[in-house]
C-alpha cells in the first residue's frame, strides 16, 4: 500500500516538474513600506521562501493546484490567502499586512521556539528589555564599512580606538576606555588572541560574516556583568528559513600607494620558532640563526585590495535541519605617514612641554582577515531545538615601519640649528598571525507550557604568534661646518656615516583556552489581571587559561679592530654578534601563565502589563584570577592571585506610552576586571608610540553604578527617534598613569563620573532619507601629576589634577544622507562623522595633556541592483576628506597621521 | 646593619689611635682585640639569599643569582676573592659593605673573565652601598630582558660610597646612579668598558654628591655624564666633578654619538674643575639643556696627543677627526675659560703622563698598561682651582688623589 503510494507520488512529481507554475508578489506593512525577511509558505507543503529587501517574493516550481499561502512577520498578524494555480501560470499576489496586537517578545506561554532572528533592527530595539542599539546586516552591507570596527563607530555613543596604522581596534562606548566594554560573539564571551586585551579586536571580524551587531547599554541580570560601558554583541549569520546563496567580491585601492610605494619584506625566511625554541635552552645562538631578508625592504605597488564573501544556507529534512556556511576573506594594503614628536619639559620655560624629538614615520601594512562560520541546528520537534555553531577567524598582519627620529634636545645632545642633530633610523618588520576558534553547542527545550530550559557549552581557543619581530637601528649625526671659520658666518651641513647601532629580534606567542558552561530556566505565566509574569534563573561557569612566551635577542654590530662601531651599508653586509646568545626564553618576565575562573548566578523577573514592563533581578559573580611567572624571581613579584565577589542588582522599567512610544528607565551595577596583562609587572614596549607599559599587581577591579533614561519614538517602519541621558559613578576606575621616563602603568583613581546625552534619528522623505546620531559626553576623574616651579625649585609630585577620562570625546556627530529607489534598486549613502576632542595620553606634568584633535570624516557608498534583481553592483569610498589624526599638547603638535582615501568596487549575487 | 656599624666603629677607632701614635715620639703599639665577624659565610659555593660576611683570605664562588634581602647585610673583609658563574647577578635590597684595603683588595670576577660575563651589583632598592678597594671586572652580562646590566646600579635616595676601586671591561654603563642618591665617588679607576655604548659614571635624576680623583680610560661613551630626568626636572642632579683624569673616551660609539670626557644636560648642575682630558672624542660638553646658570667650570686641561685621528667609520670612510676642535664641541654651549689649559699643538700642554701609549680608540676589554701619574714638570701641576686642589688631574702632588 505504502509502496504503491510512493510510486504514485514519484510519477506525480515527474509530471509536476514538467509542468510548473509560480506565485510571486510583494509584501508591505504599515504605510506601504516593504517588509523584508517575512516568511512565506504554502500550508501543508515544504514550499516556502523569505521576502527580499524590497518585500518581494517568488515561489517557483509550484505544481498547479489549490493552496493556502501563509505569510508571517514579527509584529504583524499572520495572513493566509487561498490560491488557485493553473498550469504554467504565474499568480501575482500583493499583500498588505496589519500590525499585530502582541509582539513576539511577549508570547503568552511557551508554544513554539520562535524565529526571533527574523525581526528587524528597529523591532528589536523597540521590544528589547534593556537599552539596545542594533545595526543590521543590510545596513552594514550598504555602509561604506568592511569590518566590524568601522561599522560600530557609526552607532550612537560609540567611537573606536585605533592603535598605530590600523592595528587592533576596540570600541569606546560612551567615552569609556575599551576595557569597560565586553565584546561577545553570539552572546558568548570568547577568548581574545590579542595579548593585551580581554576582547577580540573588532577589525579582524569581516562584516560579511555578521548578521547584526547589538550594543547593549544597560545590563539584564542574565547578562555578564563586566560591562560598565556596555556589551557589544556580534551576531553571526544564522540558518535562514529558505535556501540562501550569496556571493560577494570587490576590488579596491588605497590612494596612498598611488602616491608612494609600499615597503614590502620577505616572509619566506622568517623562522617560526626562536633559536632556543628550536634547539633547546642550552643552545648558544649564532649570528647565522637570524635571517636578513625580513629586514630588506622592497618598494612595490601593492596588488588591489580584495574582499570576497560567501554565504550558503538551507534547511533539510522537512525543515528540521538547518545549515549555514559563511566565509569571508579580506586582503587589504594600507599605509600611513605620520610625524610623531615626543615632548619633554623645557627647563628654559619653566617646564612647559617642548618638542624633544622630531620623528617621521612611514608604515606599510598588509592585513589579511578571513573567517568561516558554520551553523547547524536541529529542530527535534516544535519544543526542542539544538544547535551547533563554530566560528573560526584567521588574521595576518605584516607591517613594515621606517621611523626617522631627530633628537631636538636631551640624551646625547640635540640640534643646534634646524637640519642638525642626532638622527636615529629604525627599520622594523612585524609578522603576526591571530587565530580564533570557538565552538558552541546549545539547546532549547520547552519543558511545559510554563517552563523553558536552555543550555550552552562553549570551547574557545585563541592564539597570537609573532615570530621574529625584527628591528634594525642605525644612527648618524648632522652638524654644521662654518665655511669661513666665523661662528656667526655662513655654514653648510655635514653628516656622519650611518652607524649600525643594533638589531633586536623578538619571538612572542600566546595561547588562550576557555571552557564555558551555562544554563537558564525560565518560567512564564499569564497574570489574572491580563499581564504577563516571567521568572528566570541561571548560572555560568568559565575556566580560562593563558600562556605567554617571549624570547628576545640583541644583535650587536661587530666592531673594527680598534673597537669602533660598524658603518651600515646594507643588511646583507652587516656583521653582528649575538649579545645574549642564550636568549631570554628561560627568564623573560613576559613568560607567564594565567588563569581566570568566573562563577555566576542570577535570578530575574519581568512583569508586563499593558502600560509598562518592569524587569529586574540580581546577579552574583565570583572571580578568581591570577598569574604566575615561569621563572622564580627572588627580588620581585612572581605571581598574583585575586578573588572577589560582586553583587550586581539591575532594574529596568519600560513605559509603553503608546503603540509607537517607549520611555525607559534603568539602573544596573557593572564591573570591569583588570585586563589579564594589567597584573603582570613586566614592561612591554608599545608598538605604536614611544611609550612602555608595566603591569600593576595591586590593581583593583572597577565597580560602577549606571543610570539610564531613554525616550523612543517609532513613527514608521525603519524610522525612529531616540533621546537618552545617562550617568555613571565609577569606583576604582583604571587609567594609564605615568611612572617614570616614558613608562605608564594602570592604576586605580578614586571615583570617576561619566555622563552624557545621546540623540538618534532616522527619517525618510520619499526616496531621500536621513539618519544620524549625536552624542555629548563629559566625565571627571582626578589623578596625580607632578607640579614644578623651576624658578623657585618648588616641586610637588602628587598634585591632583581633574580632567576627563582618557579617550572620552565631547561631541560626536554621525549624519548620513540616504537615497533609495526601491523600484530601480538604487541606494546611495553619504556618511559624515565628526569626532570631538579627547585626551589621548596623560602628560606627567600638571596642566598639560595630549589631546586628540577634532576630526571630520566623509565616506560614500552606493549600490545598484542589476536587471534580474540577483546582482548588485556596489562601491565604497572612505576618507574622502583625507582626514589627518592629530594630537596636540595645547598648541604644540605632537602627532599627525595621514592615511588617505581608499575605495572599492564590487558585485554581490544573492539567490 | 649592626655588623656594618661595628666595623665602622673599629675603623674610626683605628684611625683615631693611628693619628695619636703619630703625634707622640714614644714607640707605642696598640693591641686591638681580634673581633670575629658576625655571621661569617663559609668559603665555597654560594647562591640564593645570603647575609653575613665574606671573610679575609677566602675564596667564594657565586653559582646563581644572589639576593641580599632588605635589612640584611652582605659585608666583605679585605683579601676576599669571589668568582661568579652562570651570568649571575648580586641583587642588593639591604646593605652592601665591601671594604678591602690597599694591600689586600677584594676581587669580583667571572669564571670566564670575558667582558660582559656576569650581572654586577643591582642595588636598585638597596639601603646603603659601600665599595672600597675592590676589583669589579667583566660585568655587564645580559639581564632577563636581553639588555646589558650596569656594573653598579642605584635608583633610590641612599648613600653610595665608592672609593679606591677598579672597574674593568664592563658593558654599557659602569656606575648608574640616579633616583636622588647621594654619591661619594672617589679615586676609582675605570678601564676599557662599554662595547659600543655606555657611560663610565652616569648620573641622573636628582643624584647629588662628589665625583673626584677618578681615572676613566677608553670608555665607549662618556667618562662622566650628568642629567636630570627628562620628565622630572626637580630635584636637580647636582655634582662636584673635579680632578678626574679622562683619557681616550668616546670613540667606540662612533661619530654619530661621540662620547665626551664630561657632559652635562637636562637641568643638571655641576662644578667642573681641575679635570684632565686627553684624546677624548669630545672634551667638555655643556649642552643648552643643562642648568647653564648654575653650572661652573674652569681650570680643566685639554690635550690631544695627535693632530687628528682617522675615524675609519666616519663619513667618506677615512675622515680625520680633529680632537682639538672638539675640546668644547660645537653643538654645546660651553666656552673655553681663561683658567683652562688648552693645548694648541701636539706637545703643547702635554700633561706628561708617566706612561701612555697614545692610543686613541681601543676595543672593549683591551689590555692596557698606561700610568696616568704625572711626571714632574707637568703643566697640570699647580694650575688647579684651589677650592678643590692645587693640581689638575686624578694624581695630585698632595697625595689626596688616586692611590692606584
Amino acid at each position: 500500500m505504502r509502496i504503491a503510494l510512493l510510486i504514485c507520488l514519484f510519477f506525480l512529481s515527474l509530471v509536476v516538474v514538467a509542468q510548473t507554475s509560480a506565485i510571486k508578489g510583494r509584501l508591505t506593512g504599515r504605510d506601504h513600506e516593504p517588509l523584508a525577511g517575512a516568511f512565506v509558505h504554502l500550508t501543508n507543503t515544504a514550499l516556502h521562501t523569505v521576502t527580499d529587501s524590497n518585500g518581494r517574493f517568488i515561489l517557483a516550481n509550484v505544481p498547479h493546484g489549490e493552496y493556502t499561502l501563509t505569510v508571517e512577520y514579527v509584529g504583524y498578524r499572520s495572513v493566509s490567502r487561498h490560491v488557485r494555480l493553473k498550469e504554467n501560470e504565474t499568480e501575482k499576489i500583493d499583500i498588505g499586512m496589519e500590525v499585530g496586537d502582541g509582539t513576539l517578545g511577549e508570547v503568552d506561554v511557551y508554544g513554539k521556539i520562535s524565529q526571533e532572528e527574523d525581526a528587524g533592527s528597529r523591532q528589536r530595539e523597540k521590544r528589547a528589555n534593556n537599552i539596545l542599539n542594533v545595526i543590521s546586516a543590510k545596513s552594514m552591507e550598504r555602509s561604506p564599512d568592511i569590518n566590524a570596527a568601522n561599522v560600530l563607530q557609526r552607532m550612537s555613543g560609540l567611537t573606536i580606538q585605533h592603535n598605530g596604522g590600523g592595528d587592533e581596534a576596540y570600541p569606546i562606548v560612551r567615552g569609556l576606555d575599551p576595557r569597560y566594554t565586553n565584546t561577545l560573539i553570539d552572546g558568548i564571551k570568547i577568548t581574545s588572541p590579542d595579548d593585551k586585551s580581554r576582547y577580540v579586536p573588532l577589525n579582524i571580524v569581516p562584516s560579511d560574516l555578521l548578521g547584526s551587531i547589538e550594543v547593549h547599554k544597560s545590563l539584564l541580570p542574565e547578562m555578564e556583568g563586566d560591562a560598565i560601558g556596555g556589551t557589544v554583541n556580534m551576531v553571526m549569520k544564522d540558518a535562514p528559513g529558505k535556501t540562501t546563496f550569496r556571493l560577494l567580491g570587490s576590488l579596491g585601492y588605497n590612494k596612498i600607494f598611488m602616491d608612494q610605494s609600499f615597503n614590502q619584506f620577505s616572509r619566506s625566511d622568517i623562522s617560526q620558532k626562536s633559536p632556543i625554541e628550536k634547539y633547546g635552552s642550552s643552545y648558544i645562538a649564532q649570528p647565522n640563526d637570524f635571517s636578513r631578508s625580513n629586514l630588506k625592504f622592497d618598494a612595490v605597488r601593492p596588488i588591489p585590495n580584495t574582499v570576497a564573501a560567501l554565504t550558503w544556507g538551507r534547511r533539510f529534512a522537512r525543515r528540521k535541519f538547518g545549515l549555514l556556511l559563511a566565509a569571508g576573506y579580506q586582503n587589504q594594503y594600507y599605509g600611513s605617514n605620520s610625524i610623531f614628536n615626543q615632548a619633554a619639559p623645557d627647563i628654559h620655560s619653566n617646564g612647559a612641554p617642548a618638542i624633544s624629538d622630531f620623528a617621521n614615520r612611514s608604515f606599510s601594512t598588509q592585513q589579511m582577515n578571513s573567517g568561516l562560520t558554520l551553523h547547524l541546528d536541529y529542530h527535534i520537534d516544535e519544543k526542542n531545538k539544538i544547535s551547533l555553531t563554530s566560528v573560526g577567524l584567521y588574521s595576518l598582519l605584516a607591517q613594515s615601519r621606517v621611523i626617522i627620529d631627530t633628537s631636538i634636545f636631551g640624551g646625547n645632545g640635540g640640534r643646534t640649528v634646524p637640519g642638525t642633530g642626532p638622527v636615529s633610523t629604525d627599520y622594523t618588520t612585524v609578522t603576526s598571525r591571530q587565530f580564533l576558534e570557538t565552538t558552541k553547542l546549545e539547546g532549547k527545550h520547552i519543558l511545559s507550557d510554563h517552563f523553558l530550559l536552555d543550555w550552552t557549552g562553549v570551547y574557545s581557543y585563541a592564539a597570537k604568534r609573532t615570530p621574529d619581530m625584527a628591528d634594525l637601528s642605525l644612527n648618524k649625526k648632522i652638524d654644521t661646518v662654518h665655511t669661513t671659520g666665523d661662528q656667526n658666518g655662513p655654514y653648510s651641513f655635514v653628516e656622519t656615516a650611518n652607524y649600525f647601532d643594533d638589531i633586536t629580534r623578538i619571538w612572542q606567542h600566546n595561547e588562550d583556552q576557555d571552557l564555558d558552561g551555562m544554563a537558564n530556566l525560565s518560567y512564564k505565566s499569564k497574570l489574572h489581571s491580563g499581564g504577563l509574569l516571567e521568572l528566570k534563573v541561571g548560572g555560568l561557569y568559565r575556566h580560562k587559561t593563558r600562556y605567554n612566551i617571549q624570547d628576545s635577542y640583541d644583535l650587536k654590530p661587530t666592531t673594527a679592530s680598534n673597537g669602533v662601531k660598524q658603518v651600515f651599508t646594507n643588511i646583507d653586509s652587516a656583521q653582528w654578534t649575538v649579545y645574549n646568545s642564550s636568549g631570554t626564553y628561560d627568564y623573560d618576565k613576559n613568560k607567564y601563565r594565567l588563569y581566570e575562573n568566573v562563577a555566576a548566578g542570577y535570578g530575574e523577573f519581568k512583569v508586563s502589563v499593558p502600560l509598562f514592563d518592569v524587569f529586574g533581578g540580581m546577579r552574583v559573580e565570583k572571580t578568581e584570577q591570577g598569574y604566575s611567572l615561569n621563572t622564580f624571581y627572588p627580588a620581585g613579584i612572581n605571581g598574583v592571585k585575586k578573588n572577589y565577589t560582586d553583587l550586581l542588582p539591575s532594574i529596568m522599567v519600560r513605559f509603553k506610552l503608546n503603540e509607537k512610544t517607549n520611555l525607559r528607565a534603568s539602573y544596573y551595577k557593572g564591573i570591569s576586571r583588570p585586563n589579564y596583562y594589567d597584573l603582570v609587572p613586566a614592561t612591554r614596549l608599545s608598538v605604536s608610540s614611544a611609550t612602555a607599559t608595566t603591569g600593576n599587581p595591586y590593581l583593583n577591579h572597577t565597580v560602577s553604578d549606571n543610570y539610564d533614561l531613554r525616550y523612543e519614538y517609532y513613527p514608521h517602519e525603519e524610522e525612529a527617534f531616540f533621546a537618552g541621558i545617562f550617568y555613571k559613578s565609577i569606583q576604582n576606575p583604571i587609567e594609564s598613569a605615568y611612572v617614570s621616563g616614558t613608562t605608564f602603568e594602570p592604576e586605580n583613581f578614586g571615583t570617576a563620573m561619566d555622563y552624557g546625552l545621546e540623540l538618534a534619528y532616522t527619517r525618510y522623505f520619499g526616496k531621500l532619507g536621513i539618519t544620524g546620531n549625536y552624542t555629548y559626553l563629559d566625565s571627571r576623574i582626578s589623578s596625580t601629576k607632578s607640579y614644578y616651579n623651576l624658578a623657585t625649585g618648588y616641586a610637588q609630585p602628587d598634585t591632583l589634577q581633574e580632567r576627563s577620562l582618557q579617550g572620552q570625546t565631547d561631541h560626536t556627530l554621525n549624519l548620513s544622507l540616504l537615497y533609495r529607489d526601491t523600484k530601480k534598486g538604487s541606494y546611495v549613502q553619504l556618511a559624515f562623522q565628526y569626532i570631538g576632542k579627547s585626551i589621548a595620553l596623560v602628560y606627567p606634568i600638571y596642566g598639560y595633556d595630549y589631546y586628540q584633535q577634532p576630526q571630520s570624516n566623509l565616506s560614500l557608498s552606493a549600490e545598484q541592483q542589476l536587471r534580474n534583481h540577483r546582482f548588485v553592483l556596489f562601491t565604497k569610498w572612505n576618507n574622502l576628506l583625507n582626514t589627518a589624526v592629530r594630537q596636540q599638547i595645547n598648541s604644540l603638535l605632537v602627532d599627525r597621521e595621514i592615511t588617505k582615501l581608499n575605495f572599492s568596487f564590487g558585485l554581490r549575487y544573492s539567490q | 646593619m649592626k655588623n656594618g656599624k661595628l666595623y665602622l666603629a673599629l675603623l674610626i677607632l683605628t684611625a683615631g689611635f693611628g693619628s695619636c701614635s703619630k703625634s707622640g715620639n714614644d714607640q707605642t703599639t696598640i693591641i686591638t682585640p681580634t673581633v670575629p665577624s658576625s655571621n661569617p659565610i663559609s668559603p665555597g659555593n654560594i647562591s640564593g639569599f645570603v647575609k653575613g660576611t665574606l671573610t679575609t683570605g677566602n675564596s667564594y664562588t657565586i653559582t646563581g643569582d644572589l639576593t641580599i634581602k632588605a635589612g640584611d647585610t652582605l659585608a666583605s673583609q679585605q683579601g676576599v676573592t669571589v668568582i661568579i658563574k652562570n651570568n649571575a647577578q648580586i641583587t642588593v635590597q639591604g646593605v652592601l659593605n665591601l671594604v678591602g684595603t690597599q694591600s689586600q683588595p677584594i676581587e669580583f670576577n667571572s669564571d670566564s673573565q670575558k667582558p660582559g660575563s656576569w650581572g654586577g651589583f643591582q642595588c636598585d632598592s638597596a639601603q646603603a652601598v659601600t665599595i672600597k678597594w675592590t676589583h669589579i671586572d667583566n660585568t655587564g652580562g645580559p639581564d632577563p630582558g636581553g639588555d646589558p646590566r650596569k656594573s653598579v646600579s642605584v635608583t633610590v635616595p641612599i648613600n653610595v660610597d665608592i672609593e679606591d676601586s677598579w672597574f674593568t671591561n664592563g658593558q654599557d654603563d659602569l656606575l648608574r646612579l640616579q633616583g636622588g642618591c647621594h654619591i661619594t665617588i672617589l679615586r676609582n679607576t675605570i678601564l676599557c668598558s662599554g662595547s659600543t655604548d655606555g657611560e663610565a659614571i652616569n648620573i641622573k635624576s636628582g643624584a647629588t654628591g662628589v665625583v673626584a680623583y677618578n681615572v676613566v680610560y677608553s670608555q665607549a661613551g662618556s667618562g662622566i655624564k650628568m642629567e636630570t630626568s627628562s620628565t622630572v626636572p626637580i630635584p636637580q642632579t647636582s655634582i662636584d666633578v673635579y680632578n678626574n683624569t679622562l683619557v681616550s673616551n668616546g670613540w667606540r660609539r662612533g661619530a654619530a654619538e661621540p662620547g665626551r670626557g664630561i657632559s652635562i644636560d637636562l637641568n643638571a648642575r655641576a662644578n667642573i674643575y681641575n679635570n684632565l682630558m686627553v684624546n677624548d672624542y669630545q672634551g667638555l660638553e655643556i649642552f643648552a639643556g643643562a642648568d647653564t646658570i648654575n653650572t661652573k667650570y674652569g681650570n680643566n686641561l685639554f690635550y690631544a696627543s695627535v693632530n687628528t685621528y682617522v675615524d675609519t667609520t666616519s663619513a667618506g670612510g677615512n675622515a680625520p677627526i680633529s680632537i682639538r676642535a672638539n675640546f668644547y664641541p660645537g653643538d654645546g654651549v660651553g666656552k673655553p675659560k681663561a683658567s683652562d689649559l688648552i693645548s694648541t699643538a701636539v706637545g703643547d700642554k702635554d700633561p706628561q703622563f708617566k706612561s701612555y701609549d697614545g692610543k686613541v680608540a681601543t676595543p672593549n676589554g683591551a689590555a692596557t698598561g698606561n700610568d696616568f701619574h704625572l711626571n714632574p714638570g707637568s703643566p697640570a701641576i699647580g694650575k688647579g682651582n684651589l677650592t678643590y686642589n692645587a693640581d689638575i688631574g686624578a694624581y695630585t702632588s698632595d697625595g689626596k688623589g688616586n692611590k692606584h
